[in-house]
């Protein structure tokens, strides 16, 4: 950590400068806001809700718990869990100011007012006190963070003891012929429609390229044990294409 | 200062809102300015702005203090 030399990161398939990295996946959150529910939906053909709802079935949210969901952006995995926690409260946090404007004006986010709260904040360097939450989500996001273990660190950090981690990212199909066949219509289907629904074709190649590039399972898992987490299991979703990451904090 | 806000309901949220957050950089308190919808973090010079009942915790949109 004493070197000076710049250290560089991932932003898809291109080599960036670790300072670079924020403000280009801003960007890319930035721009795609408005269009980013209908655009997973399309990217997904729909299957992003039913992985939500496993990743729901597996932490089984219970009433009063409190809940941090980082990188949280349009709400979706808070609404889910307050439907099934009655008295629970959750927080979104997210990077991108946009994408919590776009969260607040959902129907679910007026109905559940009272227990919810938004934070622009960054998964690195949380604003929240030590042993606050009793879970940690974050869904589709922990591949666009800089430095992955700083914000497990910060999971860690901000859970109580007796706390849980969830991750909810996509992976890799640990088959080789489904994987080339799952490549080829990301590389080639999900910019082309980026470029129809959100015009934007080059934060939808931004997106595959990161997916391609975050580690498999089984690394993703050793991660989240280096950063204290116990117990640390993971379920595949569809083959491979998503998995759920689950940790504790004990 | 002077400025309480005016809805029971917002006045909850504020308090809420000013119990889980802490300044990013040093993790000290925050000192709620409702009159000019910031949270002051003294020990990093730093007011985060609130814009539209959403606090804004990044450095990088802060207003540096003297």
């Amino acid at each position: 950590m004493t070197t000076e030399q710049t250290r560089t990161t991932h932003f898809g398939f291109q080599t960036v400068d670790e300072d670079a990295k924020a403000g280009m996946v801003h960007g890319v959150f930035s721009r795609v806001a408005s269009k980013y529910d209908i655009m997973n939906d399309l990217m997904s053909m729909g299957i992003h809700r039913v992985w939500k709802d496993a990743m729901m079935d597996w932490l089984a949210p219970r009433p009063g718990q409190r809940l941090l969901d980082v990188a949280g952006g349009t709400g979706d995995v808070a609404f889910r869990f307050l439907k099934r926690a009655p008295g629970a409260t959750a927080t979104v946090c997210d990077m991108t100011e946009s994408m919590l404007i776009e969260g607040q004006k959902r129907a679910e986010a007026e109905d559940m007012a009272e227990r919810l709260s938004w934070v622009v904040g960054d998964a690195m360097e949380l604003p929240f006190e030590d042993n606050t939450f009793d879970v940690y989500t974050i869904s589709f996001g922990i591949r666009n963070v800089t430095r992955i273990p700083d914000a497990l660190s910060e999971a860690y950090r901000v859970l109580r003891p007796g706390g849980r981690i969830m991750v909810l990212e996509f992976s890799q199909i640990p088959n080789d012929m489904l994987q080339s066949l799952y490549d080829a219509y990301s590389f080639n289907v999900i910019p082309v429609m980026g470029q129809i629904v959100a015009n934007d074709r080059d934060s939808y190649q931004y997106l595959v390229e990161s997916i391609r590039k975050f580690p498999n399972q089984e690394l993703f898992a050793s991660m989240i044990r280096e950063a204290g987490f116990d117990h640390v299991k993971y379920r595949n979703l569809t083959m491979g294409i998503a998995a759920l990451h689950s940790g504790w904090k004990i | 200062m002077s400025d309480m806000p005016e809805e029971e309901d917002r006045a909850a949220f504020d308090r809420r809102m000013l119990e889980a957050l802490v300044c990013p950089l040093t993790q000290a308190p925050l000192h709620y300015d409702a009159a000019r919808q910031e949270l002051i973090s003294k020990p990093a010079h730093l007011a985060f702005p609130i814009r539209a009942g959403i606090p804004i915790m990044v450095p990088d949109e802060a207003r540096p203090l003297d």
